[in-house]
């Protein structure tokens, strides 16, 4: 496999995971088979760490608030493609006006797609974070689910 | 179908014979059982084992990472392939008698 493929994929293991096993498994990845199956093997185990750390070593001390957890891609990202359905429908209904149309348009399939692509985010989100800081990551599920019913609201309050 | 996956005890089982690095292992477990181990896999596995205790990494030889077991590391291989041997036994008998 060449290097800089080999240090992408050790790039995908979380930060403590790899100040103790990056150097020494990049080397190994480096000097041994590439391919697509081996890619996929690496992918699918930093994923597994991500979700199940290996336990004894040593975590980072970050204080796991609501506010460091918000900022996590995974919690932000469904935020985002909820206020952004939101603001599809609230343009369109500035737009066009709060009339129900026939077939469904361009603006409803991607209203469509915005709420289910932000459905696996949601799911590893919650696999990871919930037994990590349960507290804080109910809070921003709770945030997630408001930002979700709040674009789903003109759909139905505007019967659209 | 007939792969013997459990990567930690495959990897206990091959450092077993001495201490190895990671593409001496993978070799060495593939001729001992048939079963190939991924890289991320094989990693998966030396990172438990070690924080477990059971297998500790050698001073590096050139890039390459080697590992030994412990002694603790042998009495929970020991113990686990005791109770394969009983499970072993006991799934063939059964096998016989049907």
């Amino acid at each position: 496999m060449n290097r800089a493929a080999a240090h992408l994929l050790t790039r995908l293991y979380p930060r403590r995971w790899r100040e103790r096993y990056g150097a020494e498994f990049e080397a190994f990845l480096a000097t041994g088979r590439g391919g697509l199956r081996a890619s996929a093997n690496v992918v699918w185990s930093a994923l597994f760490e991500h979700i199940f750390p290996t336990p004894g070593l040593k975590t980072d001390q970050q204080p796991r608030s609501f506010g460091v957890i918000v900022r996590q891609p995974s919690a932000f990202l469904p935020l985002a493609m909820s206020f952004t359905a939101l603001a599809l429908v609230l343009g369109h209904v500035a737009l066009f006006g709060a009339v129900r149309e026939a077939d469904e348009g361009a603006t409803a399939h991607l209203w469509q797609l915005l709420m289910a692509g932000q459905m696996p985010v949601l799911a590893f989100f919650a696999i990871k974070w919930l037994p990590r800081a349960p507290r804080p990551t109910l809070g921003v599920l709770a945030l997630q689910a408001g930002a979700a019913l709040a674009s789903m609201a003109p759909i139905f309050f505007l019967n659209l | 179908m007939g792969h013997y996956s459990d990567p930690p005890l495959l990897v206990l089982a091959s450092l077993a014979s001495g201490p190895k690095h990671g593409h001496a292992m993978i070799e060495d477990i593939a001729g001992m059982c048939g079963t190939r181990l991924g890289p991320g896999t094989l990693y998966g596995a030396i990172a438990r084992l070690e924080q477990q205790g059971w297998i500790v990494p050698l001073p590096p030889e050139e890039r390459r990472q080697p590992y030994r077991i412990t002694a603790e590391g042998l009495r929970v291989l020991r113990a686990k392939l005791t109770t394969l041997r009983h499970f072993a036994k006991a799934g063939l008998g059964r096998l016989e008698a049907s």
